[in-house]
């Protein structure tokens, strides 16, 4: 009886002792996730703006000089008008990448056709070369279609690139019953009206998964608009941001912290879906 | 005679071939003065857009602005507009210019400028130079900053604007209060310390000493070899050899007592602290002056309004900023080549400096439009009015002498040899990484006491390796 006692003693110890280890480990990893992430804030509120006037680690004094300047000093750094193009070029390349990679996750799943087994292999390796690879070769192409310093070479790169990263939305078409499609069709459904009326309305959850992946590469890409935007006014934030002179650290910070608001905004709302939307995407029929 | 007439053939062959080869290369030059020329009829194009690439000073001061809309009125009666370029000040010509992206006038340093020039492909436009209004008034040494001699024909490809040159920037109510007895030796009214190396080096240690390390007296990133070049120019080393100084295969950081500029960066990286073996102090420098725990540096002029806007944001008033924060010309160094014995007396510092100017694109469709842009904007009031607000030094000998000051030296350094133009090549680019890292090394060795580059002999190595590294990234590994 005792040694029994004991031994759901020792239990629950060690069961306590695991939890208790666990929450270390978590809380050490949630910290260094999460310090650098209050120190940026914290950076953004500096009164006097410089990072080599902080007292130690932190800013000496606080205040809100940062953003103020941010939206108001815009002479040299026109933040406003760089979150506008950032979010003109985020939200056109979300509407067309994700109709584009719907459509392209649509045929590759329901349709059979010649090549289809080619052209999966083929975009599966190309997926796997990373895209600035081809930076030169697209610089040279936007000059040939006089491209360069316009949003609409921007948002035809990303749309056109977004396709490329059709599995997950395959794999969520390949789960959807094939029966329903042949159901619509036995009622003369036409491939756009069971595309349109039956299939979609069943995939909400890839679809928001598809526009917030279109909609945050563009949002917080640097290498593709550093080369494309020559015009100070059309920059995007990533951008403009790294333009910014040595002393604005705070303002740097502020404006980064600025930017992430909307994408963090979406990313509440819309977790739900995505979470849905990526597990269902994972599993194959 | 049947191996006699293919040898001949042959022989001939070469010939014309020679010939034609030089024949191609006196066209090349002759396509490229004329191609300046042709451009440059002297009739204005009518109704253009000139778009303008200024530094980031001049449209933060407002100095832009004005500049532009002064021209415009000018210049409304034949349509042209001259607008901000709006791009990154540092904007490559090469890159967007080919493609109609580049702007057609563009302000930058000499070797940006003429790098342009310095390839098979000429990116910016030889200027008439003799036709513009400044050409009479600016000191030959910043015309040669942009000459360039293909196949023996001479072309200027820049129009001077301001001479760059590293300066002492000091906090003046930090002088010891005794400065006057125990500070001013020869009496001059001048304080010893911003008058040679020697004396701000003893000043340093005793800041350093006093306040226990927590405040310093002169600091500098010692690894910018812009500003550390200096020392080793001053004791007879040089960039590169040849008449016009543009011989790449004569690296001479080395040369004569080269070395005995990392002897001094040695000992000045003993005042200081590790964040001068890499860019923190070029880039705190403002606020920690403002904060009075440096008590000086050296940068260019063109940044005084920087070290200003920190100590107004420190919490000084900009009368006090402006009476106490004082830029002066760097000291002398001592003869000696040693911080620790003045004895032999001293010698100026020379410095390593540039010439920012404009340059007008190959890539421009209004040319003539373009040179008058530059003759207007480089006129005596437009420079006169920047001077104002940049706090530059103007190239303009008439206006630098009215200005006096400083103005007036920098330009008599220019005349003398004192400030060394920076070499217009493009192997220019490859200097900066060896050297660079020499300096860090020698500032680590001081003050990590690994004492590798004590002697001499280690000295003398050292900067000979950076040349032989220095001469293989331009000829052996093709980096030119």
């Amino acid at each position: 009886m005792n040694q029994a006692k004991m031994k759901v003693a020792k239990a629950k110890t060690q069961k306590v002792l695991n939890i208790l280890i666990t929450y270390c480990i978590l809380v050490v990893v949630a910290f260094v996730f999460f310090f650098p992430c209050m120190w940026l804030v914290l950076a953004s509120f500096s009164k006097s703006g410089s990072i080599y006037s902080f007292d130690g680690f932190f800013p000496a004094e606080y205040g809100f000089d940062a953003f103020r300047t941010l939206f108001t000093d815009t002479v040299m750094y026109d933040y406003p008008k760089w979150f506008l193009n950032t979010l003109f070029i985020a939200s056109m390349s979300c509407i067309i990448g994700t109709v584009l990679t719907i459509l392209t996750a649509y045929c590759m799943s329901r349709f059979r056709f010649k090549s289809r087994k080619a052209m999966m292999k083929t975009t599966l390796v190309l997926g796997m070369f990373p895209s600035f690879m081809g930076t030169i070769a697209v610089y040279l192409m936007m000059t040939q279609f006089n491209l360069i310093n316009q949003h609409w070479g921007l948002i035809l790169i990303y749309s056109a690139q977004a396709p490329m990263g059709y599995m997950v939305q395959k794999g969520f078409f390949d789960t959807i019953p094939y029966s329903i499609d042949e159901a619509a069709r036995i009622d003369g459904a036409s491939n756009f009206t069971v595309f349109v009326k039956f299939i979609l309305p069943l995939s909400k959850p890839i679809l928001v998964y598809t526009a917030l992946t279109a909609f945050t590469w563009p949002w917080s890409d640097f290498i593709l608009p550093k080369m494309l935007l020559i015009d100070k006014n059309l920059y995007t934030v990533a951008v403009g941001l790294m333009s910014l002179g040595e002393t604005e650290f705070a303002r740097f910070a502020a404006g980064s912290i600025f930017i992430a608001i909307p994408i963090i905004v979406l990313y509440f709302c819309l977790v739900k879906y995505m979470i849905n939307g990526m597990a269902a995407g994972a599993v194959k029929e | 005679m049947k191996k006699t007439l293919p040898a001949i053939i042959a022989h001939a062959a070469v010939i014309l071939a020679l010939i034609l080869l030089m024949g191609f290369l006196g066209v090349i030059a002759a396509g490229v003065a004329a191609e300046g020329s042709e451009k440059f009829t002297g009739e204005l194009e009518r109704n253009v857009t000139l778009r303008i690439l200024e530094n980031d000073t001049a449209k933060e001061q407002g100095y832009l602005k004005e500049l532009l809309e002064a021209f415009n009125k000018e210049y409304a009666g034949y349509g042209i507009v001259a607008v901000d370029a709006n791009m990154d000040q540092y904007t490559d010509l090469e890159m967007g210019g080919p493609y109609g992206y580049g702007p057609d006038v563009l302000y930058q340093a000499n070797d940006a400028l003429m790098k342009y020039v310095d390839g098979t492909r000429k990116h910016i436009l030889p200027v008439p130079v003799e036709k513009l209004d400044c050409y009479a008034h600016v000191d030959d040494n910043a015309w040669d900053a942009y000459k360039v001699t293909i196949d023996t024909q001479e072309f200027v490809c820049g129009v001077p604007v301001n001479i760059q040159q590293p300066l002492l920037y000091y906090r003046k109510d930090l002088l010891p209060e005794n400065w006057e007895t125990e500070w001013d030796d020869d009496r001059n009214g001048v304080p010893d310390m911003i008058e040679n190396w020697c004396d701000l080096y003893r000043y340093s240690q005793l800041i350093r000493q006093q306040s226990a390390g927590s405040k310093y007296g002169y600091m500098k990133s010692l690894n910018d070899g812009y500003f550390a070049s200096g020392y080793f120019f001053s004791y007879g080393g040089y960039v590169f050899g040849g008449e016009d100084g543009k011989d790449t295969t004569d690296v001479g950081f080395s040369k004569n007592d080269g070395y005995l500029g990392g002897k001094i960066i040695r000992q000045l990286a003993s005042v200081m602290n590790l964040e001068c073996t890499e860019d923190t102090i070029t880039k705190n420098s403002y606020s920690r002056m403002a904060q009075g725990a440096y008590f000086a540096t050296m940068t260019t002029p063109d940044v005084y309004t920087m070290f200003l806007k920190e100590m107004v944001l420190a919490g000084y008033t900009e009368e006090y900023a402006k009476e106490n924060l004082v830029m002066t010309s760097v000291p002398k160094l001592p003869v000696s080549g040693d911080l620790e014995d003045e004895s032999q007396g001293f010698r100026e510092m020379t410095v390593m400096g540039g010439v920012n100017g404009y340059a007008i694109s190959s890539y421009t469709k209004a040319p003539n439009a373009a040179l008058a842009f530059v003759n207007f904007a480089t006129s005596y009031n437009m420079i006169n009015r920047r001077a104002e607000l940049l706090g530059i030094s103007p190239a303009r000998g008439d206006l630098a002498e009215t200005l006096g000051g400083l103005n007036a030296t920098i330009n008599e350094n220019l005349a003398d040899g004192t400030i060394y133009v920076m070499p217009s090549v493009r192997a220019l680019a490859q200097v900066w990484t060896p050297l660079q890292t020499y300096c860090a090394v020698l500032a680590d060795d001081a003050l990590t006491g690994k004492n590798a580059y004590v002697t001499d002999d280690a000295l003398k190595k050292g900067i000979a390796n950076v040349d032989s590294q220095i001469y293989a990234a331009i000829h052996t590994l093709g980096g030119a």
